[in-house]
């Protein structure tokens, strides 16, 4: 999680562009387009599209980005430079059902079946695959890539996703059949030395609850608990089936429930699995120069049609200024934009496709007609009426998605004695008290002085959208129409009045002896130097605290990012702006670790209101119908609107940029970057 | 001569060991805690850096820390030896995700490369430039060489490279940035091209792959230029004032008088004289070139010293950037003797005294 917390900036910043093939090639294109200038008029669209745009080199897709993966192990990889190699090399038992996050088919499995009770699952496995070295992919392949990874563990990576589902809600980690108490917890040293007797049972437990039979060509997959979300878990990488004898043979894991404890938790740099790669995908990995370039060939003996490209090249670029020239000499077909060098390439673009919220997908593509600089977000663009010619610009847009990422506002109920951020740590106007956010007015106060306008216009250039409840679209518990707070100062010194700070029991507002709201407040906001994003949520809050009181006083302070990281994993901070990215499509990934778990935790919540909203998601993940999980969501919607741990803020949309040549490409927001197999160039 | 040559190798020990030191001593700014989270991979928990404390034994006596991080610790039950860099262990590069030896290996070579290609125009034509604007004092030869010259090293290295970038390759794809093409790169990366020297445009030559040399220097061609630029006004100035004093000096009057042509008398007479400084001068640049130019390489994503350097040093890889600056130390030091060695033959009075 907490690369995806950190990841999270990153995506903010960098949304990838589609981009180029400069060559205009005039010269190579008039046979291909004789015909289309016979078509009739009507098919305006096709004639241009016939006209330009013209790839150099349509067999090789090449993407110029920032970031390389950390690892090539699907056990380990939990970022999305890895996720994208390993989802093009790599393949899982079931995949997305083209652009939909909670519609899934079956890839290396055939089919499956879930038991009555919705604890065991039945993947019968797709026969005649082969791996890229040429060994047939079978159903102990299969069981292996599950247990190995879920003893592979430790919470660098993805395994905790995996290991709920096994080992049961809240044993996250192997290491926990271990000991309990997690005192072994990413601790591959302490775990060598425990109990082989302990060891030995944790390994069957694993072992014993995935099983393969290679006569029938079935793994069968017995989970500790119904888990609504089970399917949805192993459709990303983390799900990639291995070849066993050949993870063996390069020094993985070898099956055995004796050595298992030397594999736990193992950094990249010592897992043998990071450079290499040997799947069942459209691509072969073919080599990775570290800091240079990593190239994929297609796989000509997939067990499907081989993909149209023949080969993926990604470059790790760091200059903007390179990437930016290569899109224009038409060399990379896509690159990663910085958010703040977007209007560059928006002045290239041609044609766009706006995001219909209501409809949740992308409206056919406009020819474009104008471009204007001044305006925010899709206002910027004119789509051509009927006849028009457009721009002619190389590129065409995706834009008003939004984004599976978020970023929200935390308070800390008690924050930590060692603080240094809550003035004098008292009610006396020049400071607050550790449990000042324990007050729900304090927090219903705060929520109701946050401007989203100005956030949304100032952070996002008008490109994102308030987030009305922890769910995302598309999934059980999302409710467009759900209640949230807006900017009402008049409301907020209401609930400044209600609260009850020195717990006399009499309002704050009506307190003859002085409260919140006649002695006032002092607490600094931090900030991780750099990321004007949270500078800008705490100088907005600042702002219209002054104004519903003059005492109430919020200081805005930066500090260096490691700085920052520690005082927000001691609950020194007295609130702060974190993100989420969310690893699968399912209402669990979001209220879990808003509501019970990483973010439960640092905020310090109350263990009652963590028992209350434990018990509504115990429910909501044991539960595989819709309609029923909508409801129990929903109630947990209530109660998080209702006690306000959190301000909800904004979600960021889309703004990705496609070559008007690139074609195929599935826009599904919960891959990691391309899936290059349905992808082609003209 | 010899003894000469022997007095500056002998230094050579004393002064390496001044840049481990340094370089050592730059380490201990960091406390304990901080130095073992550079051991633990992503977000250390509290008993892993205990654990990499102990083992690399960080709260030590500083010269039992300075022993381990010169010579390493041998694992007794693996026999394996860790960390030390007298044995070339400068650590797990992060940013690079390799051990930084085998990082600065696989990119020296490329920066090698290109300081070989780039030391001709670079200081060649600087010191022609230098001593046209001399011989034509004050001529409009000189005059526009200066004000061309000092129009480069008024530049922002990242804006001339951007600038060349996007005229050259963006507008004209004439030079692309990085090192291959992808097609010539599949051709390295294979069994049938072999690495003589490491070096891709020697070892195209030998391969007999001539379209390889050229792709190479095509795409070294505007990193080339970029460092070109920025250093010639530099060498211009040092190469004009220097020849302007010699050809002030009362040898040179003699030679003219007694008849010589002005070629011999400039380029024979005065020149060799006036190159001292330059030498010096020469000496630095090849040694900044052989360190990596760091903004160049990224501008045009050239995979030198340079660029990996930036990488590190962008994303806080210390680790990295120690070894990095312990290998420039090196070369540093290398390339120092190797001047005052050509000295010692450009200039008599230093081989005689």
């Amino acid at each position: 999680m907490r690369k995806i917390f950190a990841l999270l900036s990153l995506l903010v910043i960098a949304s990838m562009a589609l981009a180029a093939c400069g060559a205009p090639a005039p010269a190579e294109a008039p046979a291909a387009e004789a015909p289309a200038a016979e078509a009739p008029a009507a098919e305006a669209p096709a004639a241009e599209e016939a006209a330009g745009f013209k790839s150099a080199d349509p067999t090789t897709f090449v993407v110029a980005t920032i970031g390389e993966p950390e690892t090539l192990d699907p056990a380990l990889a939990y970022e999305t430079a890895g996720g994208e190699i390993i989802q093009n090399v790599y393949e899982t038992l079931v995949f997305y059902d083209g652009e939909a996050t909670d519609k899934f088919v079956p890839q290396l499995a055939e089919s499956w079946e879930v038991s009555e009770d919705g604890k065991t699952y039945t993947f019968k496995m797709r026969s005649g695959v082969k791996f890229h070295d040429g060994a047939d992919m079978t159903a102990s392949d299969a069981a292996y890539s599950f247990q190995r990874g879920l003893l592979y563990g430790g919470y660098s990576g993805p395994q905790w996703l995996l290991a709920e589902p096994f080992f049961g809600i809240g044993v996250d980690d192997v290491s926990l059949l271990v000991d309990p108490e997690g005192a072994m917890a990413d601790d591959s040293e302490a775990l060598k030395a425990a109990d082989p007797a302990a060891l030995k049972a944790a390994c069957e437990k694993v072992t014993g609850a995935i099983v393969a039979d290679d006569a029938a060509g079935t793994v069968t997959m017995t989970l500790n608990q119904a888990w609504g979300p089970f399917i949805a878990t192993i459709a990303n990488g983390w799900g990639s089936i291995l070849d066993k004898d050949w993870a063996v043979a390069n020094g993985a894991w070898d099956g055995s429930c004796d050595t298992w404890q030397n594999f736990y938790a193992v950094p990249s740099e010592n897992d043998p699995l990071t450079t290499v790669m040997n799947g069942t995908g459209a691509f072969k990995f073919d080599h990775w120069t570290q800091g240079e370039e990593l190239v994929l060939a297609r796989n000509d003996a997939y067990w499907r049609d081989p993909a149209k490209l023949e080969r993926v090249v990604i470059k790790s670029i760091d200059e903007w200024g390179t990437r930016y020239a290569m899109l224009q000499a038409g060399d990379a077909d896509q690159v990663a934009v910085p958010a703040e060098s977007r209007s560059q390439v928006d002045e290239m673009v041609g044609e766009m496709s706006a995001y219909d919220l209501a409809a949740g997908a992308y409206a056919e593509p406009q020819v474009v007609c104008a471009y204007d600089g001044g305006m925010q977000g899709v206002e910027k663009f004119t789509a051509c009426a009927g006849g028009e010619a457009g721009t002619g610009g190389p590129i065409r847009l995706y834009i008003g998605r939004p984004s599976l990422a978020s970023q929200d506002l935390f308070m800390t109920f008690n924050i930590s004695e060692t603080s240094n951020y809550v003035g004098s740590g008292k009610l006396d106007g020049n400071g607050i008290p550790l449990d000042f956010f324990s007050d729900i007015h304090v927090r219903k106060g705060f929520a109701y002085s946050f401007d989203w306008e100005t956030y949304i216009s100032d952070v996002f250039d008008g490109e994102a959208i308030q987030q009305p409840v922890l769910a995302r679209q598309g999934m059980a518990g999302y409710q467009a129409d759900a209640p949230v707070y807006s900017l009402d100062l008049e409301k907020a010194a209401e609930e400044f009045k209600m609260a009850d700070l020195d717990k006399d029991g009499i309002a704050a507002g009506e307190d003859p002896e002085g409260d919140l709201w006649t002695i006032g407040f002092r607490l600094q906001a931090l900030y991780n130097q750099g990321n004007t994003s949270r500078q800008i949520i705490s100088e907005i809050l600042s702002a219209n605290l002054a104004t519903v009181n003059e005492l109430f006083v919020v200081e805005t302070v930066g500090l260096p990012w490691p700085t920052f990281l520690r005082t927000l994993r001691a609950s020194e901070a007295p609130y702060f702006a974190s993100g989420w990215v969310e690893d699968i499509h399912d209402p669990h990934n979001w209220y879990q670790p808003y509501m019970i778990g990483t973010y439960a935790f640092r905020q310090t919540m109350p263990a009652e209101l963590r028992a209350q909203f434990s018990e509504i998601l115990d429910r909501g993940v044991a539960v595989t119908d819709l309609a029923e999980r909508q409801k129990i969501y929903e109630e947990a919607n209530a109660l998080y609107y209702e006690q306000v741990p959190t301000v909800l803020l904004a979600t960021a949309t889309s703004h990705g940029f496609e070559q008007r040549w690139v074609h195929g490409a599935i826009l599904n927001p919960i891959f990691s970057g391309n899936y290059f197999y349905t992808m082609y160039k003209d | 001569m010899l003894t000469y040559i022997i007095r500056r190798l002998m230094l050579v020990p004393f002064l390496l060991f001044g840049v481990t030191i340094l370089i050592f001593g730059m380490l201990q700014f960091l406390d304990p805690v901080e130095r073992a989270s550079l051991y633990v991979r992503g977000d250390p928990k509290a008993n892993q850096i205990d654990a990499a404390i102990r083992k690399y034994c960080l709260d030590c006596p500083i010269h039992i820390q300075y022993f381990n991080w010169l010579v390493g610790k041998v694992d007794s039950t693996t026999g394996e030896r860790e960390g030390g860099i007298l044995f070339g262990n400068f650590g797990w590069s992060k940013t690079g995700s390799q051990p930084v030896a085998d990082l600065i290996a696989r990119r020296f070579p490329n920066t090698l490369d290109l300081t070989l290609w780039a030391v001709a125009p670079v200081i060649l034509v600087g010191i022609w430039l230098g001593v046209q604007a001399a011989v034509h004092h004050n001529g409009v030869i000189d005059q526009a060489a200066r004000v061309f010259s000092i129009i480069g090293t008024s530049f922002p290295t990242f804006v001339f490279g951007l600038l060349m970038l996007m005229f050259f390759y963006a507008n004209l794809g004439w030079f692309p940035p990085g090192r291959l093409t992808d097609e010539f790169s599949r051709v390295v990366g294979s069994d049938e091209f072999i690495r003589y020297t490491t070096l891709l445009t020697i070892d195209s030559l030998l391969n007999g792959r001539f379209d390889i040399f050229l792709d190479a220097l095509r795409h070294m061609f505007l990193p080339i230029l970029t460092l070109s630029y920025i250093s010639w006004a530099t060498f211009l100035r040092v190469t004009r004032s220097s020849m302007l004093e010699t050809l002030r000096q009362e040898y040179v009057t003699t030679a003219r008088a007694k008849g010589l042509s002005e070629n011999d008398v400039i380029y024979k007479h005065a020149q060799p004289n006036a190159m001292l400084p330059v030498v010096t001068l020469a000496g630095f640049q090849i040694v900044g070139l052989l360190g990596g130019v760091i903004i160049t390489e990224t501008v045009f994503d050239y995979p030198g010293i340079g660029s990996a350097a930036a990488t590190a040093s962008a994303q806080l890889d210390v680790i990295t950037v120690l070894g990095f600056a312990l290998f420039n130390g090196l070369i540093l030091i290398v390339a120092n003797l190797v001047v005052d060695i050509l000295y010692a033959f450009v200039d008599p009075r230093v081989r005689l005294s």
